[in-house]
């Protein structure tokens, strides 16, 4: 029988990202894919090549973590955990002195606080609406005729920045359309919008003290993004090896950790 | 662990409820096609003990308001107010109630077979809730060209006083005087003292109902608590009530006797400050019931749970339990009862809701939670939502916070 591997599967609204962990829990396979429509079907092609990568197959899995906004619908997991939980749990491996992480995500940005131990002490998410999110900046670049790498590339050409106030995705196109005709340079207008998002996820951070990182796919794909951050934050803002992935690594972190027993029966790995 | 535990038990009176909310709407709908009958429309802690001594039947707007928010149809109905002129973001039970009026629906129709809403004859007020009662009161004053009336105490008050209470007393004369001269009656207040009795009767039962949930496991939970608070919102001042109060308590205490807790195998308790979630209540019982976790306590069902009434003066009594009212004192009060709540239900952490139309019954936005947070030690947790709105509700970021509380309460314990 082949060594024991830890599932950790993330299904978020805009990508779904698996990594595979072996028994000495060393990250050994990793995917990511578009979620689409079908988020089983998402869930599944991440699995395989991650597994084909570790160089194992599906019976090899000791026990799967899903987490992510699809993680209920993920059949094969053995149990799930939400984002906030495994983004904090796969930041602290990368980090472990890291206090604050913030997870900017395609629908919803979070603010996740640890205490010295290393215990999640408190967490934000934005209200209902794409503001500060990676939708949010994905949008406004589409109505630029941009793509979000293209903003970025701009962004960091930005010497100074223009003002973008507005917290709602279509006020903040109008905003966009004025700076243009105020005569404000795209590169600076660019930034303008990163630095809104950091505005927000600085209304969101209660208590400033400690290392932060930043995780999640725009913190992965946008360098504008973590300039911006700590620009606002005035202070550095850690960039874990992969991002992305930190909530799957968390989740099969959670997976690798959750004992024997339990894992034929737990459905809420929390429920320990 | 009893051998009860790990099964979900229905409360029993529940059935009794149900026939009692059939009568007493059907009753109030009699009342409005009666000649000999008067209806008053009345806030849910507003002057009704008067109305009822005074001879009115006593109609609940809000009530109609939270029966809309549970029903889901509050979404379909604020628009109407709104394009008359009400604020989409103010008081979503205000908009959706005159929405539906402007709609010419009610759930009342099918759930009791009745016309609707009574129309009043009078609509008596206490601004110690909110303002907004005020002017939702006038849309139908002005539409039924009925008097609308009521006192405004002093709102935001830090220690009750003697002069808080002799004002606000003050205040109800006036009102009993504006009633009498209206409708050429008297109070007469040894009726009102009796009437005063028995509210207190049902809301100290009320109270002890509440407090089953002090029990590990918590023999109820805040989801039984809005469903069973109907009678003393809507019937206090009666016998009914009381006797429904009476059973529903014996049902309860002896599932403490016996061990029994309203969620299986209960492994966290939480507090719920803040508006229920009408349209989701079923959905996030269903949620906590997943994560036995027990909401064991509240803010809003205790909004009816008054101090006793020591057969004195009913005016005064009034007076003071009105203004005494959570929603109507300073932060510090606030503050200070809810931490008392935590540590009296034996509470793992706290939920503030924040009710995006209701800032009166949102108490997360001048710090509260990270004060609860830093005074009691327990984990806190802001959600965003509305009683009604569900346009102001993601449903998938609420039941990940409410997961991902759990887990932090789990990793607190361990
Ligand atoms: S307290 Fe809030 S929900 Fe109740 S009537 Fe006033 S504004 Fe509306």
């Amino acid at each position: 029988m082949s060594a024991p591997l830890f599932v950790g599967i993330d299904v978020g609204s805009s990508a779904t990202k698996c990594v595979v962990l072996n028994d000495t829990r060393a990250l050994v396979g990793h995917h990511v894919v578009t979620s689409g429509f079908d988020y089983v079907e998402a869930a599944e092609t991440a699995l395989q090549h991650s597994l084909l990568q570790a160089e194992g197959v599906k019976k090899d899995v000791a026990y799967c973590v899903s987490t992510g906004y699809g993680r209920e619908r993920v059949a094969w997991a053995d149990g799930h955990v939400t984002e906030i939980t495994c983004h904090a749990r796969g930041a602290k491996e990368w980090y472990p002195e890291v206090r604050g992480i913030i997870d900017i995500g395609g629908q919803d940005t979070k603010v996740i606080r640890l205490s010295e131990e290393g215990r999640m002490v408190d967490y934000r998410m934005n209200a209902k609406c794409a503001a500060g999110t990676g939708t949010f900046l994905e949008s406004t670049a589409h109505k630029l005729g941009l793509s979000l790498g293209e903003l970025d590339g701009l962004a960091m050409e930005s010497k100074a920045h223009a003002v973008v106030n507005s917290y709602c995705t279509v006020f903040a196109g109008t905003e966009v359309i004025e700076r243009i005709k105020e005569g404000q340079r795209l590169d600076d207008i660019a930034m303008g919008l990163f630095r809104s998002i950091a505005s927000r996820v600085a209304e969101m951070l209660a208590v400033r003290d400690g290392a932060l990182a930043a995780t999640g796919g725009v913190a992965a794909h946008c360098g504008a993004l973590i300039r911006a951050l700590e620009e606002v934050l005035e202070t550095q803002v850690w960039l874990p090896p992969m991002p992305q992935h930190a909530g799957a690594y968390g989740a099969a972190l959670l997976a690798a950790e959750t004992n024997v027993a339990e894992r034929s029966s737990a459905r809420h790995v929390a429920d320990r | 662990m009893s051998t009860a535990a790990g099964k979900r038990v229905k409360i029993k009176a529940q059935k009794r409820l149900g026939e009692l909310m059939r009568e007493h709407f059907v009753d109030l709908d009699a009342a409005a096609g009666d000649p000999s009958r008067k209806v008053a429309w009345c806030t849910s802690v507003g002057p009704c003990e008067i109305l009822t001594a005074m001879g009115f039947e006593v109609y609940f707007p809000e009530n109609h308001g939270a029966l809309l928010g549970a029903r889901r149809v509050s979404h379909e109905l604020i628009p109407r107010a709104v394009g008359i002129g009400y604020g989409a973001e103010s008081c979503s039970y205000m908009t959706s109630d005159i929405g539906s009026t402007l709609a010419g629906v009610s759930p009342l129709q099918e759930a009791f077979g009745i016309a609707g809403p009574p129309t009043p004859e009078v609509l008596v007020y206490n601004t110690n809730q909110c303002r907004e009662v005020q002017d939702w009161w006038g849309f139908y004053g002005r539409r039924d060209g009925a008097p609308v009336m009521g006192i405004c105490p002093p709102t935001h008050v830090g220690e009750v006083t003697a002069e808080h209470v002799s004002f606000v007393r003050g205040e109800l004369e006036r009102l009993v005087g504006s009633i009498e001269e209206r409708f050429g009656t008297k109070l007469d207040l040894d009726r009102l003292r009796e009437v005063v009795a028995l509210s207190s009767q049902a809301s100290a039962l009320w109270r002890r109902v509440l407090d089953t949930a002090r029990a590990h496991p918590a023999a109820m939970t805040f989801f039984d608590g809005v469903i069973h608070m109907a009678p003393v919102i809507l019937m206090r001042g009666s016998h009914k009530a009381i006797e429904y109060y009476e059973a529903l308590l014996a049902e309860l205490n002896e599932r403490v006797t016996e061990g029994v807790g309203a969620v299986p195998d209960e492994r966290f308790r939480i507090y719920w400050e803040g508006m229920p979630i009408w349209p989701k209540v079923r959905e996030l019982a269903e949620k906590f019931y997943d994560l036995r976790t027990v909401v064991a306590a509240s803010t809003y069902c205790n909004s009816w749970a008054f101090e006793e009434f020591d057969g004195g003066d009913p005016l005064e009594w009034m007076a003071r339990t009105s203004t005494e009212i959570f929603i109507n004192r300073d932060e510090e009060t606030k503050q200070k009862f809810l931490v008392e709540m935590l540590d009296g239900f034996g509470i793992d952490g706290a939920i503030f809701h924040n009710a995006r139309t209701c800032p009166n019954n949102t108490n997360s936005r001048f710090g509260m939670a990270q004060r609860i947070r830093e005074e009691s030690k327990l984990p806190v947790l802001v959600i965003d939502g509305d009683l009604s709105d569900l346009r102001f509700f993601s449903t998938a970021q609420t039941m990940t916070n409410i997961e991902a509380f759990v887990e932090q309460l789990a990793e607190y314990r361990r």
